[in-house]
């Protein structure tokens, strides 16, 4: 008797067996839609300039400044830039303006990078000099007074100590000033999803504070440091409206100086097209090694967490842990 | 205490003194946790145990912002105080600055110019930016997708303001250049627009180009922390678009406009290299108007130009502020 229940009740359909497949139809999300095409059309409007300058920059003997292009297709205008043998060349300047600008910008970059990550520390610390509100108004004031006016103070400044403005010591400082806002906010964001236990674990094993220092902190927080570089590097890379009141003539001139006074210097031919699109492309360039780093960087690290989640399951939430790249997949 | 002048039954003070003595106890304990906490935080910080490390740290970097920073913003108010001589300036305390500057009605003329272009660009860029964002922060699904977007949208704040201001000029908006191409084609237009080159538009339309970043960026990290949850209810609830956007959206993007609107204004009415470059001489703001009086070795007229730009600055940042309160949201 019961046993005949028992298959009765095995056999039977229960309600829950049945799945119910309702056939949902997806409605096309036209906002989603008319967005993303607004978006090209942004991306458009964001890039065309530079489109238009790096295509003219490969036109022929006879190019000018404006469309048609004119053919043939030819590097010569690139070639002003390296080659001192070519007609019109420019290439004394663009070598030594580039090696002013590139040493220039990698001491600002390595500066950046330090400040920052001394700042963003000393900031987590919890400075209890009671001023830290004052000198968090203090930083972001480097962020939000226009560039034009530090290099106007910065030159006042250095005529009422009677020294002459120079690049090394007064635009680089200058330079140096904008990026540290920037180098700081990325520190704080790293610092705040870096877990200091670890620190501790490290010491409790008998790490002395270098060694914790070389082989924990540093390893977690380099791409941020990374990023504070890069910042420093590519503002004063770029910087004009600083540099332009705090050179004084003799020193070779940085990229920006040598492009921004090419209108009213010399005349004005595709060769400045091809400086400037190739000084963005060095800039682009950059970018992209810098976001292969810290996807590399990502997928390594979160490598080890996902195995264990796939291992496990996934039952205690492991892949969360795993972060940026295990939520991207 | 009072019970000597209003005589009281004993027990019912000794019970309000018990009272007290429970509520202080609470209090202590109340406090413990946190102190604990706190303690321990210390501890796992390491090796901090004195202020002096911290002091350290920092010094370095507010030694080099004094000097490169605020020393500069005092020395410009300083020099806007003294009196011009041939060769830039001498220590004579005047105001003579400041009433020939109240009395130049090329300088105000030149402040309204550039405040209007301010404000358009303000408007312009928060318009224009604000789909962009949102389509980024709410419309993307994938966030391999949303980083890749954000960092292709993003890529030109890292490249010269100057080349693409040029990058503008002639190619894109001169005499010959390839709107006036495109237009002439089109059959909109038969003659070429001498006006955009060099013009107002000409720098306002690049002025936009240059600074829109700012705007969607701020924009783009308020928007992405906007609870989707919230978004979801409110449609289930039958709220339509604009009710959601005017309810749900706007106000949790508030910090967000108001930081990029910051960032745009101070930007525009600081800039000297964009109006310089893209108005090739034709257009003037008071960025090259002070400019043009140092390069005459007016320092001390320059000085004072430029703090009343900084007072006008702080006015309008103080404005756009008033519309979120900032310190809370962050």
């Amino acid at each position: 008797m019961i046993q005949t229940l028992v298959a009765a009740a095995e056999t039977a359909e229960r309600p829950q067996d049945v799945v119910v497949r309702r056939k949902v139809k997806r409605r096309r999300d036209w906002g989603k839609i008319g967005l993303g095409g607004y978006f090209v059309v942004f991306l458009f409007f964001l890039y065309i300039p530079m489109i238009l300058m790096a295509i003219l920059s490969f036109q022929g003997p006879t190019g000018q400044l404006t469309f048609p292009f004119r053919a043939p297709f030819s590097l010569d205008w690139w070639k002003t830039l390296f080659d001192a043998n070519t007609f019109n060349t420019i290439a004394d300047d663009v070598s030594a303006s580039g090696r002013q600008s590139l040493w220039l910008s990698l001491v600002a970059g390595g500066i950046v990078a330090i400040f920052g990550f001394s700042l963003s520390m000393a900031f987590l610390r919890r400075w209890r000099f009671k001023s830290d509100v004052v000198a968090f108004y203090v930083i972001m004031l480097a962020l939000m007074t226009p560039a034009f006016l530090v290099g106007l103070g910065n030159q006042l400044l250095w005529k009422f100590i009677g020294q002459t403005p120079n690049l090394w010591e007064t635009a680089l400082g200058a330079n140096v000033i904008w990026g540290i806002p920037f180098a700081f906010l990325v520190m704080l964001a790293v610092w705040n999803r870096y877990d200091r236990h670890i620190e501790e674990a490290a010491r409790d094993l008998g790490a002395g504070a270098v060694t914790t220092f070389r082989e924990v902190t540093l390893p977690l927080v380099w791409t941020g440091l990374f990023g504070s570089f890069l910042f420093g590097f590519t503002l004063t890379w770029n910087d004009f409206d600083r540099t332009i009141l705090l050179q004084n003539g003799y020193e070779a001139q940085p990229l920006p100086i040598l492009i921004g006074t090419w209108p009213s210097s010399r005349p004005i031919l595709p060769n400045l097209y091809a400086l400037g699109a190739g000084t963005t492309a060095v800039t682009l360039f950059l970018i992209l090694v810098v976001l292969v780093a810290v996807t590399l960087r990502l997928r390594f690290r979160s490598a080890p967490v996902q195995q264990a989640a796939e291992e496990f399951g996934d039952t205690v939430g492991l892949g969360e842990a795993g972060g940026l790249a295990a939520r991207a997949k | 205490m009072s019970s000597s002048s209003t005589p009281e039954p004993p027990g019912e003070e000794a019970a309000l003194l018990a009272l007290e003595e429970i509520e202080e106890a609470e209090a202590i304990l109340e406090q413990q946790p946190p102190k604990a906490e706190a303690a321990l935080g210390e501890g796992a910080r390491g090796s901090r145990g004195s202020g002096w490390v911290t002091t350290a740290l920092a010094a370095p970097g507010f030694v080099y912002i004094g000097f490169y920073l605020v020393a500069p913003l005092v020395i410009i108010i300083l020099v806007s105080f003294w009196t011009w001589t041939d060769a830039g300036f001498q220590k004579t305390w005047t105001t003579a600055n400041y009433s020939e500057l109240f009395n130049d009605s090329t300088y105000w003329h030149n402040m309204l110019s550039t405040f209007e272009t301010s404000l358009i660009a303000v408007a312009a860029c928060l318009v224009l930016g604000f789909p962009v964002a949102y389509f980024l922060a709410l419309k993307v699904e994938s966030l391999r997708i949303q980083i890749a977007l954000f960092i292709v949208a993003l890529a030109p704040f890292w490249t010269s303001f100057l080349t693409r201001a040029i990058a503008w000029t002639f190619p894109l908006m001169g005499r010959e250049g390839a709107l006036n191409q495109v237009l002439i084609k089109l059959q909109i237009v038969s003659q070429p627009v001498q006006d955009f080159g060099f013009s107002t538009l000409s720098v306002r339309l690049a002025m936009i180009q240059l600074y829109i970043l700012f705007m969607i960026t701020p924009l783009f990290f308020s928007l992405a922390q906007v609870d989707r949850a919230a978004l979801e209810a409110a449609r289930d609830l039958g709220g339509n678009w604009w009710r959601t956007f005017r309810e749900v959206i706007l106000p949790q993007t508030m910090p967000g406009i108001v930081i990029g609107s910051i960032f745009i204004f101070v930007l525009t009415m600081g800039d000297y290299g964009t109006v310089a470059t893209v108005g090739g001489g034709n257009i003037t703001s008071v960025g090259t108007l002070i400019y043009s009086k140092i390069g005459a070795v007016q320092y001390p007229q320059g000085a004072a130009s430029a703090v009343l730009l900084v007072i006008v600055l702080m006015i309008g940042v103080w404005v756009i502020t008033r519309f979120s309160n900032l310190r809370e949201e962050l």
